[in-house]
């Protein structure tokens, strides 16, 4: 939704520096997150996040790849859409609101199917935010199940979590199936 | 449009609660979580395992001190990254599990508390540690936790290979006594069963080729770290070390391309001589020797590294209980604290049956120890078991950085000389740029 209302400011919306925001964003997808998680966990000690759920989203939240994807999208909707919106009375809200958002569902359902599997399988980030064991997520608890440094007891037992822990993504996967090879080939062949 | 703005008040609403208020002792640990299996168990002496037994300790210590609830934090292993982040959030816990060769990362930097006033009150007087268990905590004079255990690597042995390779007198395994007799014993190993006298985890492991050349520079009185800032491998000793673990490999005496997983499936199939690895497999391996119809049924043997050369000598570790420093910790939980390290002290044997040698001499030298299986044999190591000196910080990545020269060296991707001396140059690097 965020990446969204980004993405459609981006695309229909006139500001000072948008094109110098724009490039910032893009910037952004050529930053690896290994090279801001040292100030993002800094931010979110000072801000008290960890440990909590906001601190588990709010990194996901908004992507740069999602903004530039949406903007991308919204782009390539006629503008005819807003003008004809806007005749009618309707106000730059209203218009994305009621218009254009719901033409972008492909585009959201595909933004949300990665958004979901990044979040599912990441690792990094909730290893160091997240570090009670009531709010660890699913990678992290299977890591902590390791019993010992050699990898070799407790296999079967770590094993049938792991089967567990991957039912949700197969459900996923089922349902959405369809937008998944979309998308997968959309980036592809694009 | 309102759901989406009720979405993000709730989220905001969400990062400023905390999940839990603090009482008792917060704890944080690895071994893994096996709650599941374990549950409330409070009978100490009859689980097995590492984490079997640290989860029914923690039970028992939650049974008896209902006043100092204990609450556990299972880390991915070895936890090292979440705790400097917690340390990094201002959010440490009050005790954690911490390897001795880390304890100088943290304690350079003014992040453990010294525990001389909690060992004080806990009744322990730090003479009573083993040597090697009082080495390992020791920096600068100062005491920066509670040792639980030594451990460091043994030769595990396949008795009935050996038996067939004609290497069993008096039905003990015959090791070897210098690196030439090491050779010659491995070709004939190689020679009557077929299979490799030595089984090697050199895949993902760089630890294990690293600390068996501390080992066997031990062995020859050699200073590995003169100071904090330097590493002096480019040695006669060193050269030598190297040289031998090459000669296993060109001739293929020993298994290639195995990480550590593959060569413990590699023992307990009978396919190998010997595995040297840590204390820590000594249960898994035991069990294995009392099952029938498994390889290792009946035939499992383990003992300290052979002096191959210079004196007996083996670079060790040890499993430590350290208090992160708090400003606003009170008399009270300094007082809890005391009380779960006396508790941990006083059921070091527990401990110990996982394999690892106690850190308490009595222990060590009293008779229930010594009745496990093979501990008469392997309980010298906490005499002179020797970690790397305490001024030593980047212990682990030092490890990584030793294990990956030496790993080109016995590969023969680089000269043994320009592996050392890439080896050098690199950890030098490494220790110019700690504070």
């Amino acid at each position: 939704m965020l990446c969204s209302l980004a993405g459609y400011g981006f695309a229909r919306l006139e500001f000072p520096f948008r094109r110098t925001l724009f490039v910032l964003v893009l910037a952004g997808l050529a930053i690896p997150g290994e090279a801001v998680v040292l100030p993002r966990h800094q931010l979110f000690a000072d801000l008290h996040l960890h440990n909590s759920y906001a601190g588990l989203i709010l990194p996901g939240l908004v992507t740069p790849f999602g903004v530039f994807f949406m903007t991308q999208y919204f782009r390539a909707i006629p503008k005819e859409y807003d003008e004809a919106a806007m005749l009618d009375g309707a106000s730059r809200l209203k218009i994305f609101w009621k218009v254009l958002l719901p033409l972008t569902i492909p585009a959201q359902s595909t933004l949300a199917v990665f958004t979901f599997l990044a979040s599912w399988n990441d690792y990094w980030w909730p290893l160091i935010s997240a570090t009670r064991s009531d709010m660890y997520t699913l990678t992290v608890g299977l890591a902590a199940s390791q019993m010992n440094y050699a990898q070799t007891s407790g296999l079967g037992f770590l094993m049938a979590q792991a089967v567990f822990a991957s039912i949700p993504i197969f459900i996923v996967y089922l349902i959405f199936q369809k937008q998944i090879v979309r998308a997968m080939a959309g980036t592809a062949v694009r | 449009m309102r759901s989406i703005w009720i979405l993000l008040a709730a989220l905001l609403l969400a990062g400023c609660g905390r999940s839990e208020e603090r009482s008792g002792i917060y704890l944080q640990r690895f071994f893994g979580e096996c709650g599941a299996v374990f549950g409330r168990s409070t009978d100490v002496g009859k689980v097995e395992g590492e984490c079997g037994i640290i989860t029914s300790m923690i039970n028992k210590f939650n049974a008896e001190n209902p006043s100092i609830p204990v609450s556990q934090n299972v880390v991915a292993w070895p936890g090292y990254p979440q705790l400097t982040a917690q340390v990094a959030a201002r959010d440490p816990p009050d005790i954690v599990t911490m390897h001795s060769g880390v304890i100088s990362d943290y304690a350079a930097k003014g992040l453990l508390e010294p525990v001389e006033p909690l060992l004080r009150e806990a009744g322990i007087d730090p003479a009573s540690f083993t040597p090697a268990s009082l080495r390992a905590v020791t920096i600068g004079g100062r005491l920066y936790g509670l040792p639980w255990d030594t451990h460091g690597g043994l030769f595990h042995i396949n008795l009935a290979l050996f038996e067939q390779a004609g290497l069993m007198r008096g039905g003990k395994p015959i090791l070897p006594t210098s690196a030439d007799e090491f050779i010659a014993h491995a070709r004939q190993f190689k020679a009557r069963t077929g299979k490799p006298y030595l089984i090697q985890s050199l895949v993902g492991d760089p630890a294990y080729q690293t600390r068996n050349l501390y080992t066997y520079l031990m062995a020859h009185d050699a200073v590995i770290f003169p100071d904090a800032d330097h590493v002096r491998l480019r040695t006669p000793e060193a050269r030598k070390i190297m040289n031998f673990f090459r000669r296993i490999n060109v001739e293929k005496l020993g298994t290639l391309n195995q990480d550590t997983p593959a060569a413990i499936a590699t023992f307990m199939n009978g396919e190998g001589g010997i595995y040297p690895t840590g204390t820590w497999m000594i249960g898994q391996f035991e069990q294995e020797a009392k099952t029938a119809g498994r390889p290792l049924h009946n035939a499992y043997a383990v003992y300290p590294y052979p002096r191959l050369w210079g004196r007996d000598a083996l670079f060790v570790s040890g499993h430590v209980w350290v208090v992160p420093k708090k400003r606003d910790r009170t008399p009270e939980q300094r007082s809890a604290l005391a009380r779960f390290f006396g508790f941990m002290a006083k059921h070091n044997y527990d401990w110990v049956r996982t394999g690892h040698l106690p850190a308490f001499k009595a222990i060590l030298e009293g008779p229930r120890f010594n009745a496990l299986p093979h501990r008469p044999e392997i309980a010298p190591l906490a005499k002179y078991g020797q970690p790397l000196p305490g001024y030593v910080q980047r212990q682990s990545a030092i490890e990584g950085l030793i294990g990956e020269e030496m790993a080109a060296a016995v590969n023969g991707q680089k000269s043994v000389d320009g592996a050392l001396a890439d080896a050098e140059r690199r950890v030098n690097d490494l220790l110019g740029q700690v504070d």
